[in-house]
């Protein structure tokens, strides 16, 4: 399988399959956008191609748009490639990213040539720079192709490669089809970004592929439909039940939006948060705090869909009490800001459903002496069993037929959709043959026993038994944690409804003793989980005799004391001496959906048998690529799903977007307009250039060569984030990328601008970011302005959208979200008469105010724009900043703006500060504020 | 005429050219008062507005300039209240921004007659107020600090900040634990406990 290229390089390939071959030799030939199914080896044929060259040496070639983990994928298959084909040029592949390079080795790299994965903001500023010239690039290689809008950076690039280098190659990738289909003639426009004119659709579907998996060699596949139990049908249905009230509330407070996809059927699908968002966001700073609100919930309504299935019983009950917990009403807070869901009747039955699955008081009911004692029920999720019954069927059959004549080792894998349901299998698997009622049989001796007549219904008592006491362990601390926390919260809310402090409204936490459970009205006993005042569902409190009771119910039997611990991290330490490598036949592999890295799984373990815990339609695809990739090796597949449930449900849409999505495609592709321009912009248009000569503002043309010089901008590195420094570019306007301390822009030697959207415009008059900017611009320039740019298709205004009445009027009354911003902007410009405010409705607006702001204003210099606001003991470049840290650490009591610079330099990282003792932070920010800090990280909210 | 005698007062001086605006109807919880003025309206010593309709720029774009001429370099403060009642403001705002750099004005866009007044009584009740709310460092509890901080990374929710706490008992620890101790945190899958992670650890400057 190898083919020759023009320079008679010998390559070796490893594309085992028609279709791939037939793709690489079309991109071979020609440059185009190849949109692929998930599943179908898009990072195959990537690297292949990218090797096909790299062999061929001599060139320059830049991989756009890859992830970390996609690159060291990459550098390690070209590596193996090189190995294998043994090309005395290859070099593999060079990552550039952030925190490693200076400057200087990234020109000496360059110059070297090879394959280079460089991260987009970086590439920009070295384009822009010149430190790599766009001319001496041999090729670019785009994945991800369906991120490249029109603003992204990623179009940027390709916008200024195309400008200066019309012949090297360009070759897009993408495997989601999805994104292509939104919105007007959305692959024509991406077409356009990309600069490309043709376009492969590789479905699943596509005849070629087809033909390629569903040969004679076909997966043996075995689908198990698994039905729910009872109670997690109803939690489902519940939850469903609160996702379409949600729903519907969201359609009801936000007329006006197009909401086609916003259903239970929408809700399904794994980005609804993100098209909730993307709708939303145009207007987010106006959306009252409800409708936030609401779009939180249904990420966490949404979550809980997907652990209902993935964790166990007990696991589930603890994570609902964590999210009761974390959403408790804020102090003096009424009904209508709280999550509407949580006052449905459908939230009581998940809440009380999730515990009757562990544990129940009611089902003694009639006994009347037993009346409050709990049993524990610890219902098992119905595919431990099925997955039992399956290995338990492998291992007969390897039994019975023995060794095929195959290359693949007897090993089962069991892929599922995170490490923590990994775990969890992992555990259900080692202990379920563990019976904690026989007491005395011995565990080994058992599984010798294993063909007596009454052998055991593997289960996962032991496993649950377990997890039930370190819950009933938790759940004590945990009220000691909430009541700790959420103290404040409490007494507010004690105060507001009863007046009567630690009373009976104590919700959570500790509650009185010999007060079961929260009366109200006279005395009547509310069932677990009970309403508060406001009607919302409460944490039931249990009798701590009963949580005795049970614990001893529970106490561990002599068969689950001799069960060692479960270790949950291991340090690895004398590796050696307790560790030996395991034969790869007899190995059980639990191994989580991983994107394309699964491709290497299968290929490393060769799996004999596979059993898919969770749907998942790239893998499947995997799993057939894998099938027919390799004629020696047999593949059996257990499907497991439950039936009727979410899960399947979403396994379905997620095929039939896919599918829908590529055709979709087909019909645009057949109707499509081509696209010519393949140069971007060309050259600077002669007449523009030269209208600039002449101003004509200057009467009598009295200074003739001021404007001569295109005119330039200079940019905060950081800034390129933002789509604006892209469109600057596109207005011709000539882009120096700097390390700027003080402003975003520089327009001219006294015009510095700060670039704020509505969020970070809301969240820097928060921490008081903005002041200080304002401050220091003051201090360095003649003209400093804000610069309030609303997003592009955003609405241009401020207002919330409805109650507009209530508050607007009266100043003093409770002020809500925007119109607090509006009072900020007050203050601000009290405090700066003199900064100007620049409103602009999108980027492209912008881009167009600052040319305008520019015109009879002299070029701004670089390098005086860099030195402003330094201190005398920084250095320029000392100024790359991680972003999260540090907006992490403002937040810490004690830190301030001004005192945060010097906590930054003289610490390391959070970690450091952490761990700091008031000693180690007393000389970077004093004593008090030093105290403050340790406190923050240091509280312990067990005591 | 002698301008800013009577300003100190409480309330808002109204040029009589505002006469019919609907702004004034608007103006509810200040009291304001017609004065013979240079601006439209005084709403301090050193503070006045000018009330500008892009609809009314448009027919009359000169208009607004003979009015900043008119102020006389006045006041240390100059608004510009400018009202867009129009849909396609892109042309006349990228004129005002150029303009409001030379001839000293601030512009502040509003979108209705009642925002509008909520600017001048803003601008009013703010006359002697201290910057410090926009300052920052409002005082929280620890709770609220605790789940701020946690949740600045994104994609950790407050949820995953309460069960991370309480399940290493204090921020510290939690700062300090091994990725594979959080991942058995309820919610926490791994792409958070990745994100946490390299937050916690990565130095706050890039090294070069």
């Amino acid at each position: 399988m190898s083919s020759s290229n023009g320079d008679a390089q010998p390559v070796k390939l490893s594309l085992p399959l028609k279709y791939q071959q037939e793709l690489f030799q079309e991109l071979r030939q020609k440059d185009e956008l190849v949109i692929i199914a998930s599943g179908l080896g898009l990072p195959r044929i990537v690297t292949n191609l990218l090797h096909s060259y790299d062999a061929a040496g001599n060139n320059l070639i830049l991989l756009v748009g890859a992830d970390d983990r996609e690159n060291g994928w990459i550098g390690e298959a070209l590596a193996e490639h090189a190995a294998i084909s043994m090309s005395p040029r290859a070099r593999g592949l060079s990552v550039v990213n952030t925190d490693m390079m200076s400057v200087g080795t990234r020109e000496k790299l360059y110059a070297q040539g090879g394959i280079f994965s460089i991260t987009s903001r970086i590439l920009v500023v070295d384009l822009l720079t010149n430190l790599l010239n766009p001319e001496t690039i041999t090729g670019m290689i785009v994945l991800h192709a369906d991120k490249v809008v029109a603003t992204s950076l990623e179009a940027f690039i390709l916008r200024i490669y195309r400008q200066k280098n019309k012949n090297g190659f360009l070759k897009a990738f993408s495997d989601a089809p999805e994104p292509f289909t939104t919105g007007f003639a959305p692959l024509t426009s991406m077409m356009r970004n990309l600069f490309l004119r043709q376009v492969a659709l590789w479905p699943r579907f596509q005849v070629s592929v087809a033909h390629s998996l569903e040969g004679k060699k076909k997966a043996e596949v075995i689908e198990l439909e698994i039905p729910m139990s009872n109670s997690m049908q109803d939690i489902q249905r519940a939850i469903l039940e609160c996702v379409e009230v949600s729903i519907s509330e969201l359609k009801k407070s936000n007329t006006g939006l197009e909401m086609g996809d916003w259903n239970v059927d929408g809700a399904l699908h794994k980005q609804f948060d993100m098209i909730v968002r993307r709708q939303l966001d145009p207007v987010w700073h106006r959306l009252s705090w409800k409708t936030k609100q609401i779009v939180h919930d249904l990420t966490v309504l949404r979550s809980m869909l997907r652990h209902l299935v993935t964790y166990d019983a007990v696991s589930f009950n603890k994570h609902l009490d964590t999210i009761l917990a974390a959403h408790s009403p804020p102090p003096g807070s009424t009904k209508q800001n709280q999550s509407p869901w949580l006052f449905l009747d459908a939230a009581h039955t998940i809440f009380d459903t999730a515990k009757r699955r562990v544990y129940t008081g009611k089902a003694t009911k009639n006994a009347s002496q037993d009346i409050d004692s709990l049993k524990p029920v610890l219902e098992e999720q119905p595919k431990w069993a099925v997955l039992a019954e399956v290995m338990d069927e492998i291992d007969r059959d390897l039994y019975f037929s023995p060794q095929l004549r195959d290359d693949s080792n007897g090993t089962i894998l069991i892929m599922c959709s995170d490490t923590g349901q990994c775990r969890q299998l992992r555990e259900y698997l080692q202990n379920m043959n563990v019976h904690p009622e026989e007491g005395v049989i011995d565990v080994e001796k058992e599984k010798e026993e294993s063909d007596d007549t009454d052998e055991k219904e593997p289960s996962a008592a032991f496993m649950m038994r377990r997890k039930l006491r370190e819950y009933l362990q938790w759940k004590e601390e945990f009220k000691l944690i909430s009541a700790a926390l959420f103290a404040e919260t409490q007494n507010a809310q004690n105060g507001n409804n009863t007046g009567v402090k630690g009373g009976p409204g104590s919700f959570r936490g500790k509650a009185p003793p010999n007060k079961r459970r929260r009366v109200r009205g006279g005395g009547s006993v509310g069932v677990a989980p009970t309403r508060g005042t406001h009607g919302n569902v409460l944490a039931a409190e249990d009798k701590p005799s009963e949580v005795a009771s049970l614990l001893s119910d529970i106490q561990p039997t002599e068969v689950e004391a001799t069960m060692k611990d479960e270790i949950v991290a291991d340090p690895l330490e004398d590796m050696e001496d307790y560790y030996q490598l395991y034969d790869t036949k007899d190995l059980v592999v639990i191994h989580a959906f991983d994107g394309d890295m699964d491709e290497h799984i299968l290929e490393e373990v060769k799996p004999k048998y596979i059993i898919m815990y969770e749907p998942d339609v790239a893998f499947v695809r995997r799993i057939e690529v894998y099938r027919s990739s390799h004629n020696d090796r047999n593949v059996r597949v257990y499907f497991l799903s439950y039936k009727d449930s979410v899960e399947e449900q979403r396994y379905l849409s997620s095929v039939r977007r896919e599918k829908d999505a590529f055709t979709k495609l087909i019909k645009e592709k057949s109707s499509m307009a081509l696209t010519i321009t393949t140069d971007a912009h060309g050259i600077e248009d002669p007449q523009e250039a030269f209208l600039r000569t002449i101003n004509t503002r200057i009467a009598g043309g009295g200074r003739l060569a001021a404007t001569a010089q295109p005119p330039r901008v200079v940019v905060d590195v950081r800034e390129f984030r933002s789509s604006l420094p892209s469109l600057l570019h596109g207005r011709n306007l000539i882009i120096v990328p700097c390390m700027l301390t003080v402003g975003d822009y520089i327009l001219s030697p006294s015009i510095c601008i700060e670039r704020k959207s509505i969020k970070d415009l809301i969240s820097s008059f928060k921490d008081g970011r903005l002041y200080n900017q304002a401050e220091t611009m003051f201090q360095h320039y003649k003209s400093p302005m804000l610069l309030i740019e609303f997003d592009q298709n955003k609405s241009f205004t401020l207002e919330p959208f409805a109650d507009l009445s209530g508050s607007l009027s009266s100043t003093s009354s409770t002020p809500n979200a925007s119109s607090d911003l509006q009072s900020k902007l007050v203050l601000l410009t009290l405090a700066f008469p003199n900064l100007r405010i620049i409103w602009s409705s999108s980027p492209y607006q912008t881009a167009e105010i600052f040319e305008s702001l520019k015109t009879q204003e002299p070029e701004p210099d670089p390098i005086a724009a860099v030195r402003i606001g330094l201190d005398g003991e920084e250095r320029e470049g000392d100024q790359v900043f991680n972003r999260e840290p540090q907006d992490m650490l403002r937040v810490v009591p004690g830190v301030t703006g001004t005192n945060v610079g010097r906590l930054v330099r003289g610490a390391g990282s959070l970690k450091e500060v952490a761990n700091a003792e008031v000693e180690e932070l007393e000389p970077m920010i004093g004593r008090e504020a030093g105290r403050k800090v340790w406190a923050f990280f240091n509280k312990s909210v067990v005591e | 005429q002698a301008i800013a005698s009577k300003s100190t007062g409480s309330s808002i001086l109204v040029s009589t050219r505002q006469k019919g605006n609907p702004i004034l109807t608007n103006l509810r919880s200040f009291a304001w008062e017609y004065s013979d003025i240079l601006a439209d309206y005084v709403l301090g010593l050193t503070t006045c507005a000018l009330f500008l309709s892009l609809k009314y720029h448009r027919l009359h774009p000169e208009y607004i300039y003979n009015r900043i001429k008119g102020l006389q370099g006045k006041f240390n403060l100059r608004i510009l209240l400018t009202m867009v009642d129009i849909t396609n403001h892109e042309e006349s705002l990228k004129e005002l921004s150029k303009s409001s750099m030379i001839n000293n004005v601030t512009v502040i866009l509003c979108w209705s007659a009642a925002e509008a007044a909520r600017y001048l009584e803003l601008y009013k009740s703010f006359e002697h107020a201290k910057p410090s709310a926009i300052r920052g460092s409002e005082s929280k509890g620890y709770a609220e600090k605790m789940v701020e901080f946690i949740t600045i990374p994104r994609s950790i929710n407050k949820t995953d900040a309460v069960s991370l706490v309480s399940a290493f008992g204090s921020i510290k620890n939690a700062v300090n634990a091994r990725p594979e101790e959080i991942a058995i945190v309820g919610g926490w899958g791994e792409k958070k406990v990745r994100k946490w992670c390299t937050v916690v650890d990565e130095p706050f400057r890039a090294r070069k």
